[in-house]
C-alpha cells in the first residue's frame, strides 16, 4: 500500500495531540489517501460542500454531538467557507414545502414527512445549531452554487460532494474538487492530493462529437447522458454544440455524471480550461473518438423513457433544485391554470424565500403545484400512493426514481421529456412527449 | 486446475478467497442498489436482484451518485474487483472495509467469469482466478 507523507502538524492531529475530532478527521483521510493512491494532503483555499448533518463518516469514523459540542466551546471553525448539500441527512425533509409533502420517509411506510413531529426531528436541529456556529452555511441543496454566493475561482482546491456538483466545480467553475466533501475535508481544510487536484489529470482525454447542434435544455440533458455513459470515468472534451446556458450547464452536469461519473469535461470556447481544443487535449491526441449523434440520442432518449402507459400520475421538476429563470418561466407557463394532478418542484431552500418576495409561491399554489425546498423525491424513496407513472424532464431523476420501486407489484413507471411536456402532463394527466 | 494470477493496485487490504459475480455494465448505487438485500435495483441492468453478498463483485467501472458507497454497506461483497478506478470506490471502500483492488496489469474483466473461484490478496497485490470446470 502507498506509504502517505504527513507534516508535522498533520501527525500531531493523527497522534491525537489536537483532540479527539481532529484525530479520527485525519484517520479518515490517511484512510482516504491510501485507497485513493494519495501520497499526500492538499491544503485547501476554496469551498467546502458536504451532506450532512454528516458526523459520521463511515460505520469505523463518527464524532458524536458530545465531541461537536466540546469542539464548539472551543471555538473550532470549519478552516473553508463551507456548504450544506440538500437537506438532512437519513430522512431529507423538503425544508419548505413538508406539510404538503404526503409521503413516507425512505422505506418506513408509518414515517410520514408531513407529520410535524417527524419533520422537527428529521431536521437535526441540535446538529445544525453547532454546525452553524463552526461556519457551515445551511444552503441544503444539490445545486449549492445557484445560492452561495461566493463561488470558488479558477484553480482553488475544494472539497465537494454531489455527483452533479462534482463537474460544476471542475468544469464550469475552473476549480479543483474530487468527489470526497466530508465533515473531515471541510473542517481540517485537507483532502488527499490525487484526481482533479493535479493539472496533468485534468485535461481531455477522449473526444465526443455530436452531429446534431445541441441546444436546446433536452438535448444536453439527453447528450450528457449518453455522453456520460460513453465517457465512463474519463475526461471528455465535447464538441459540436451550442453554448450551454445556466440551466443547460445544470443539466449536462447531472446527466454525464449518472450516465458516467464524469467529474471533468471541457467544451472548447465555453469552459474556462479549455480555450481551444488543442489546450483542453493538453497538445496531445485523444485516446479514442466517438460520436454522439442522432441514432445515440434517441437511443439514451427512449433508454430515460420507461412507462407503458401514456397515464400520468404525477410530475416533479426541480433535478437539480431549479434556479430562479426557471422557476419564473414555470411561473408564466402556469399562472390562471390549474393543475389535474400532483406537481411538485423542487427549489434550493433559498431561493424559495426570494420567489415568496417575488409572489410566485402564491402563483404556484394558486395553480395547485406544491413548491418545495431542498430535497430529493428519488432521495427520499417514496412517492404519494397510488403514484404508478410519474413525469420528469431531467435523466438524473428518471434513472434514480424507478430504484426505489423495483417490484413488480409496484413498479414506477417514468415519462421523461421536456419541461413543457411535463406542464402539459400536469394540466392534462396526459404524456404526449416525443423525441423531435 | 488453470489458475491465472494477475497483480493491481490495492485500494482496501486484506486477503479472501469467493466465487465471482461479474457485473458486464458500470455499477450504480444510489436508489439502484439495495443494500439491506445486497443487490442493484437498476433497471434492465443485468445483475438486477442479483446477490452480491459474500461475492467477489467484478465490474468494468462505476457510474452516478456518491450513493455508490451503498455497495459497501449491509449485504456486502466479500471483495471488490474493478478496472478503472474513481473517488467512487474510495467512498465505498472507506464504507466496506473488505478487500478492494483496481488498476491491473491486464483487464480483469477479460478473464473472470461469474461462478470462477477469486483469491484476492491485497495484502500481497494479486488476484488469482480458478476458472469454473
Amino acid at each position: 500500500m502507498i506509504t502517505v507523507h504527513l507534516n508535522d502538524d498533520e501527525k500531531r492531529m493523527l497522534d491525537g495531540e489536537q483532540g479527539r475530532v481532529r484525530q479520527v478527521c485525519m484517520e479518515y483521510l490517511v484512510e482516504m489517501c491510501r485507497i485513493a493512491g494519495a501520497e499526500r494532503l492538499v491544503d485547501l483555499d476554496g469551498t467546502g460542500d458536504m451532506h450532512t448533518p454528516g458526523l459520521k463518516m463511515s460505520d469505523f469514523y463518527e464524532i458524536t454531538l458530545d465531541d461537536l459540542r466540546e469542539l464548539v466551546s472551543e471555538g473550532g471553525r470549519f478552516r473553508i467557507p463551507t456548504f450544506a448539500n440538500k437537506s438532512p441527512f437519513p430522512e431529507q425533509p423538503p425544508i419548505h414545502g413538508w406539510e404538503s409533502c404526503n409521503i413516507c420517509s425512505y422505506r418506513k411506510a408509518g414515517v410520514r414527512q408531513d407529520d410535524p413531529a417527524f419533520h422537527d426531528r428529521a431536521m437535526h436541529r441540535q446538529e445544525y445549531e453547532l454546525l452553524r456556529k463552526m461556519g457551515m452555511m445551511t444552503t441544503h441543496s444539490c445545486a449549492n452554487y445557484l445560492t452561495m454566493t461566493y463561488w470558488p475561482t479558477v484553480g482553488q482546491h475544494c472539497s465537494w460532494f454531489e455527483s452533479s456538483q462534482i463537474p460544476y466545480c471542475n468544469a464550469v467553475l475552473g476549480a479543483r474538487t474530487n468527489f470526497d466533501g466530508s465533515f473531515a475535508t471541510c473542517f481540517l481544510g485537507k483532502a488527499p492530493y490525487y484526481g482533479m487536484h493535479i493539472t496533468e489529470n485534468r485535461y481531455g482525454t477522449i473526444l465526443i462529437k455530436t452531429d446534431r447542434l445541441i441546444h436546446t435544455d433536452l438535448e444536453w440533458d439527453v447528450f450528457g447522458y449518453a455522453a456520460g455513459c460513453e465517457a465512463k470515468c474519463s475526461v471528455p472534451v465535447l464538441t459540436g454544440t451550442a453554448k450551454p446556458t445556466t440551466t443547460q450547464y445544470q443539466k449536462l452536469n447531472s446527466a454525464i455524471h449518472t450516465g458516467g461519473a464524469v467529474e471533468m469535461y471541457h467544451i472548447p470556447g465555453s469552459t474556462p480550461e479549455a480555450p481551444t481544443l488543442e489546450f483542453a487535449l493538453g497538445g496531445r491526441k485523444p485516446e479514442r473518438e466517438a460520436l454522439i449523434g442522432e441514432r445515440e440520442l434517441k437511443a439514451a432518449y427512449d433508454y430515460l423513457n420507461y412507462h407503458t402507459t401514456n397515464e400520468v400520475d404525477m410530475v416533479y421538476l426541480g433535478c437539480p433544485h431549479l434556479n430562479m429563470v426557471d422557476l419564473m418561466k414555470l411561473v408564466g407557463k402556469i399562472e390562471g391554470k390549474r393543475v389535474k394532478i400532483p406537481m411538485w418542484v423542487m427549489t434550493a431552500p433559498w431561493l424559495y424565500h426570494a420567489a415568496g418576495d417575488m409572489g410566485y409561491v402564491k402563483i404556484l399554489e394558486g395553480a395547485g403545484v406544491t413548491l418545495m425546498s431542498g430535497a430529493c423525491l428519488a432521495a427520499m424513496g417514496a412517492v404519494p400512493e397510488g403514484v404508478r407513472c410519474i413525469a420528469v424532464d431531467t435523466a438524473k431523476q428518471a434513472n434514480y426514481v424507478t430504484g426505489c420501486y423495483p417490484d413488480e407489484d409496484a413498479k414506477l413507471q417514468v415519462c421523461y421529456g421536456t419541461t413543457d411536456e411535463c406542464i402539459d402532463a400536469a394540466l392534462t394527466g396526459r404524456w404526449r412527449g416525443e423525441w423531435r | 486446475m488453470k489458475k491465472i494470477r494477475i497483480r493491481g493496485r490495492v485500494e482496501f487490504p486484506g486477503v479472501v478467497e469467493a466465487q465471482a459475480l461479474v457485473s458486464p455494465m458500470p455499477l450504480q448505487g444510489f436508489t439502484n442498489v439495495n443494500q439491506y438485500r445486497g443487490y442493484t435495483t437498476e433497471r434492465n441492468h443485468p445483475l438486477f436482484k442479483v446477490c452480491y453478498e459474500g461475492k467477489v463483485l467484478v465490474f468494468p467501472s462505476q457510474r452516478g451518485s456518491g450513493g455508490f458507497l451503498r455497495y459497501g454497506q449491509g449485504k456486502k461483497p466479500a471483495a471488490f474487483i474493478h478496472t478503472v478506478a474513481s473517488p467512487l470506490n474510495v467512498l465505498c471502500a472507506l464504507q466496506a472495509h473488505v478487500p478492494a483492488m483496481t488498476e491491473f496489469e491486464l483487464d480483469p474483466m477479460d478473464y473472470i467469469e461469474t461462478g470462477d473461484m477469486v483469491l484476492v490478496n491485497a495484502d500481497e497485490g494479486y488476484i488469482e482466478i480458478t476458472k469454473k470446470d
